[in-house]
């Protein structure tokens, strides 16, 4: 009967033990992830929208109060709009492809990221793969200066290169990035159009 | 969840990225039961069930224990305005719930077949070490399935390593009577037999509901 | 036994990982490029002279009916403390290893070591397995690693090694590939250790 008592407690104090040695740990290093994955939003949200990174990005929420979209100023007063950020989701090969893109304010993609992907080693991944010497995957260069109805891959009659071997992660991220821009632009009531320049 | 992504959820973990021919979780009891067809249908079948099992208590876990917000019981028990966020001690708690569903099961097996007890051997308590029971729960919660979509993962997942082990033992049964070169006999000869059925299971990979 | 037996013995003899074939999931799923290999390994190193250590100070308090839940409880405390550093530290490690890092708590080496040499021998000696079985674990890790990233990606740790015209054999790096050269790796092992035996 004493062991029955005896065992669970002991089982029982060690276990209390190592949770509070854990929550020191846990309290220590909690900052650090935050700060982490603060880093990486702002990063990400830069090079979205480069003629935002001095200014200030501003979430608009949703009904259920989660980020719908970005606001990018190029100023911290936000009188400057400079454009918006999105987030597309694309259902790839193996995993969804989550792309977060930006546009000026006449729809046209400033820059692009893809936050997370678990495609093919080899093949879908190559859309994060970023050649020797060069400092953006060349797959996602190719989005940037274009427009959401221009977004198509050269095997649907566009003009983006997909990814030799991996149509269906390339055609996942086109069609979700021109899908986010254009859900964007119903949001914020369409782009204007950007006038020709006189030079 | 509708039917279909739940579908998608079942077939994903059985075939599309099988738990152990693509996502390698379970190779231990995969390499260590697999020469005999009988014990392996009996690993397969404990497998699952614990598997199941653990990926219902180890969800209810995180929701309602681990993770702090309104369902919290922490909260809800000693009327706490912020429950604290546990969630650090996933890991912990997740092993030794799933270290005592296998004890539980060890002497359920016991009680109803001692032939399949006897037959399993060492191989039952090692469930425990079975990445795969605690790969699968921490992937539920990763993946943010809500408690069905985690019960039809858990119990695909253990199918899925149930039809890995049976078809390994199937080939390692004839193996036996084969003539392997005396290096590859036994454990090296089975990861390349695992090489040919993982890549066969690659041609599962372009499978989707759309 | 002396001390630098105990640490040699981890090495080749007694490889958890060609010999003893433990360990094995993480293996064959974090080999796919050195970065990872070396990555999971000093984790799994840490975690195992962490409870090596923990496990030989208790040794002789340890109520034997529940020595295995309590090495758990103390190995998943470490494999926590080492989830939450990387976290922190290395992020971008501990996204590449994903899940495995928690799954270090099942390797079987360190519960292995644990039940099999650190309850049953002091401090000193215990951490020379450790460090021997950790060690002999990352080197088995590199083996693959090496090979895997090398003819699976054309570089190593990054660094295209093998010039820009290498056409890959992705299956390295794809699952067949992992089981493929752990096989013939484990193939060649035992050949060479029966030359070595009957020389």
């Amino acid at each position: 009967m004493k062991e029955l008592i005896r065992l669970p407690l002991v089982l029982g104090i060690t276990t209390i033990i190592a949770a509070t040695a854990l929550s020191l740990v846990n309290n220590t290093t909690k900052p650090l992830i935050e700060e982490q994955k603060r880093r990486e939003l702002q990063a990400s949200l830069a090079e979205a929208l480069p003629s935002a990174a001095n200014g200030v990005v501003v979430p608009v929420l949703d009904e259920e109060g989660k980020v719908d979209y970005y606001k990018g100023y190029a100023d911290k007063d936000t009188t400057q709009l400079v454009g918006y950020i999105t987030l597309a989701y694309g259902v790839g090969y193996s995993s969804t492809i989550v792309t977060m893109v930006g546009v000026d304010t006449t729809g046209v993609i400033q820059g692009m990221r893809i936050l997370d992907q678990l495609e093919t080693p080899g093949l879908g991944a190559k859309v994060v793969e970023i050649k020797y010497g060069e400092d953006k995957p060349w797959f996602q260069r190719q989005f940037i200066g274009r427009r959401a109805d221009e977004l198509k891959v050269d095997k649907d009659g566009g003009e983006i290169q997909s990814i030799t071997g991996a149509t269906i992660s390339s055609r996942a991220v086109t069609n979700s990035v021109r899908q986010a821009i254009q859900n964007l632009a119903k949001k914020i009531g369409g782009f204007p159009q950007k006038e020709k320049p006189t030079v | 969840m509708d039917v279909k992504t739940l579908l998608m959820i079942a077939l994903a973990a059985i075939f599309i990225n099988n738990f152990v021919l693509s996502r390698f979780l379970g190779i231990c009891p995969y390499m260590g039961v697999s020469k005999q067809l009988d014990s392996a249908i009996g690993m397969g079948f404990a497998v699952t069930f614990v598997m199941t099992l653990a990926s219902f208590v180890t969800w209810i876990i995180y929701y309602y224990l681990l993770l702090p917000g309104d369902q919290n019981l922490f909260g809800i028990l000693f009327g706490l305005e912020s429950p604290p966020d546990l969630t650090f001690l996933r890991t912990i708690a997740f092993i030794l719930v799933i270290a005592s569903l296998v004890q539980f099961v060890e002497m359920v097996i016991q009680k109803v077949s001692p032939v399949l007890y006897r037959a399993l051997g060492i191989y039952l308590p090692l469930i425990t070490t079975n990445c795969a029971i605690l790969g699968v729960a921490v992937l539920n919660i990763d993946e943010q399935l809500n408690l069905i979509g985690t019960l039809v993962q858990g119990f695909s997942a253990g199918i899925g390593f149930t039809l890995a082990i049976v078809l390994m033992a199937g080939i390692r049964e004839r193996l036996e009577m084969a003539d392997i070169p005396k290096p590859f006999r036994g454990t090296a000869i089975a990861f390349i037999t695992a090489a040919l059925m993982s890549i066969a299971f690659l041609g599962f990979s372009g499978l989707s509901l759309q | 036994m002396a001390v630098g037996k105990e640490f040699i013995k981890g090495l080749y003899s007694e490889n958890p990982v060609y010999r003893m074939v433990l360990g094995m999931c993480p293996v064959l799923a974090v080999s796919n490029s050195v970065q990872n290999s070396i990555g999971m390994g000093v984790a799994t190193t840490f975690v195992l002279l962490g409870s090596n250590i923990f496990v030989s100070l208790i040794r002789n308090w340890v109520p034997k009916r529940i020595r295995i839940p309590m090495f758990i409880v103390i190995i998943a405390s470490f494999v926590t403390i080492a989830d939450l550093s990387m976290a922190a530290l290395a992020p971008q490690l501990h996204k590449s290893l994903g899940i495995f890092v928690p799954l270090i708590v099942v390797n079987c080496i360190i519960l292995g070591r644990a039940e099999a040499f650190a309850s049953k021998n002091n401090l000193i000696h215990s951490i020379a397995d450790a460090l021997g079985m950790g060690i002999g674990f990352t080197l088995a890790l590199l083996t693959l690693g090496v090979t895997r990233e090398l003819l699976g990606s054309g570089t190593l740790w990054g660094y295209p090694v093998l010039g820009g015209g290498y056409n890959p054999m992705l299956l390295m790096v794809l699952p067949p590939g992992a089981f493929l050269v752990l096989g013939l790796y484990l193939g060649l092992f035992n050949w060479w250790d029966q030359r070595r035996k009957t020389a």
